[in-house]
């Protein structure tokens, strides 16, 4: 196993007027790892990937990807790093078609300048429909190819789950921020998920999950980081997280003395 | 798959009818004041038109097109009274000049596309009339009269209204194939992504800013041209003609053709609101009167349009105007809505 930091948190501050959101966290996420982000409602974990994928800039500390320090790009320059994310609430092209929306997704692929595409050149409709073969693919890997016509906004909730999944995985990513994937989702759907997140793991690509549900977080990942206030307070496998003191605390409370 | 292509192929035959319709329509109709108004639907059709496409490739709202407009016309008047140019390279001048000065302002403006960029359009379209009533150089309060016809081309001289509308129908249809060529490439499919969630657009690596900065250059270059159609036709510019309120009524087209319709959307608008307040001048000074009520009517019960809500079932529509007015009745009764 690789223990080479794919991104590196470092000292990284956040705060909403008074209020810290995410206060001088370190953390390291590894190559080709399943991390897995849990604490208690406000602890800052959605702020913590709205922070990574340059939502909000950042008031302290730095954020360095591969080697490189991405701290202060754009949003659309560090999805051109390799960085793609999936927001908590179904955030898709509501009003496009599946296939629309995994046709979009793969916007960085193309290597014909824009301006050609006005005309509608060979070279560019060839490259259109090499990437339409590639989405094509990518919906029958992921089973959305019977739902490909259907508008997003009409899909099954788990579907349009999957939908997202699959527009970031459209993006070629190095590393892969998954908000809270389970939500909403019965038993069977959530079993399916986390098996296509393991499978996407396969891949060669790094995963990080916030997740409510802890339990399927501990079924799903190889490592746990526990956030509460914008702070750090565990990090370790499964079973050590479940035995950790303070993260009982963090979520039932402290236990009275006497 | 069957019903898919009926509807793309009695598509395609109304569009050739419609054009049709058109090409023929100074022939058959022989009145040159209607042709005055023909001529008139197309410029605002147009102009809707810009507005539509801000509205649905970068999801702006823009009540600046007036500005857009005044500079197309008074760069093409400037050019061919000051400078001596044919009118035919003065237009295509025009356009880049209107082009040149809306990626200035794009540039600045759509930092921030939400309110601020409604009133900073608005803001511009004042300071641009304001300019060129100040500024003596650029003709004062009164503008410019006896702008030259467009020269004789081909051997069509423009001395009726019918070389005029030929000219602007074809240069409508211009503008229209290019829309739709950048609507149909990828261009135009960012575009769609942009404007249905620019959040997850930025995510996919797109940078937002810059295709929403093109959008609207390339939609305000359009009225350009159209202004300097309109100084070459009228013959007469003057700064108040493209202040404020210009830019206000040329939202309503494309609202009430239907916005998402961003061709015959614009031509349904703009046809009606050319038309029927001529019809209305018989009751003299409760014209405007009449017209708002009208607005009012279409945007309340309308929604999305004429042929927004015409293109819904009848009964989902029946469905829309009840609730439309539970709602109404409630707000009047003091309730506030549901």
């Amino acid at each position: 196993m690789q223990v080479t930091a794919i991104l590196e948190v470092r000292k990284v501050s956040k705060f909403f007027g008074g209020l810290a959101a995410i206060n001088n966290l370190n953390l390291d996420i590894f190559d080709s790892e399943i991390l897995g982000l849990i604490g208690p409602n406000g602890a800052g974990k959605t702020t913590l990937f709205n922070i990574i994928s340059g939502f909000y800039p950042l008031m302290s500390g730095n954020i360095i990807f591969k080697k490189e320090d991405i701290t202060g790009l754009r949003a659309d320059q560090i999805a051109k790093k390799g960085i793609s994310r999936t927001f908590q609430i179904s955030t898709l092209f509501m009003r496009a078609t599946v296939f629309e929306n995994v046709f979009i997704g793969f916007h960085l692929h193309y290597k014909e300048p824009g301006w050609k595409a006005f005309f509608h050149t060979p070279a560019v409709k060839r490259e259109e429909w090499v990437i339409k073969q590639k989405v094509e693919e990518l919906l029958d890997e992921m089973g959305l190819t019977p739902l490909k016509d259907e508008l997003a906004i009409n899909l099954p909730h788990g579907h349009q789950r999957i939908l997202g999944v699959c527009i970031a995985l459209a993006c070629n990513p190095k590393l892969l921020l998954l908000d809270e994937p389970l939500t909403g989702m019965n038993p069977t759907e959530k079993f399916a998920m986390i098996a296509l997140i393991r499978k996407i793991r396969d891949r060669g690509i790094t995963i990080v999950v916030v997740e409510h549900d802890v339990k399927a977080v501990m079924r799903a990942c190889g490592r746990i980081v526990v956030l509460n206030h914008g702070e750090k307070i565990a990090e370790g496998s499964p079973g050590e997280i479940m035995n950790n003191k303070k993260v009982i605390e963090a979520y039932i409370g402290r236990e009275e003395e006497g | 798959m069957k019903f898919v292509t009926n509807w793309r192929a009695s598509r395609t035959a109304i569009i050739i009818v419609v054009l049709v319709i058109t090409v023929l329509l100074p022939l058959i109709v022989r009145n040159s004041y209607w042709h005055h108004l023909f001529i008139m639907g197309f410029i605002n059709s147009l102009l809707g038109m810009t507005f539509s496409v801000i509205f649905c490739c970068a999801g702006m709202v823009n009540l600046g097109t007036g500005a857009f407009f005044g500079i197309g016309a008074y760069a093409s008047t400037m050019l061919v009274m000051i400078g001596g140019w044919p009118f035919w390279f003065a237009l295509p001048t025009s356009i880049g000049i209107t082009g040149i000065i809306a990626t200035a302002f794009g540039l600045i403006s759509i930092r921030n596309p939400g309110v601020p960029f409604v009133l900073l359009t608005m803001i511009f379209a004042e300071i641009i009339s304001q300019i060129a009533g100040q500024i003596q150089f650029f003709g004062g309060w009164g503008g410019f009269i006896m702008v030259p016809r467009p020269n004789p081309i081909g051997g069509i001289e423009f001395n009726t209204k019918v070389p005029y509308y030929y000219l602007i129908l074809c240069l409508f249809l211009l503008v229209v194939v290019v829309f739709k060529a950048l609507y149909a490439s990828r261009i135009g499919r960012v575009w769609k992504a942009v404007s249905l969630s620019p959040r997850l657009a930025e995510t996919l690596g797109i940078n937002v800013y810059r295709y929403r900065v093109l959008a609207f250059v390339i939609a305000s270059s359009a009225a350009g041209l159209a202004g300097s159609f309109y100084a070459h036709y009228t013959q007469t510019i003057a700064p108040q003609t493209f202040g404020g309120f210009f830019s206000i009524l040329v939202q309503l087209y494309p609202i009430l053709g239907g916005i998402d319709f961003y061709v015959f959307g614009p031509i349904l608008g703009a046809a009606i609101m050319t038309f029927i307040p001529e019809y209305l001048r018989i009751t003299k000074e409760i014209e405007p009167i009449i017209t708002g009520l009208l607005l009012l009517t279409i945007v309340i019960f309308f929604p999305r349009g004429i042929i927004g809500s015409l293109s819904n079932f009848p009964h989902v529509r029946l469905a829309r105007i009840s609730d439309r007015v539970k709602e109404i009745t409630n707000w009047l009764s003091g309730m506030g809505p549901r």
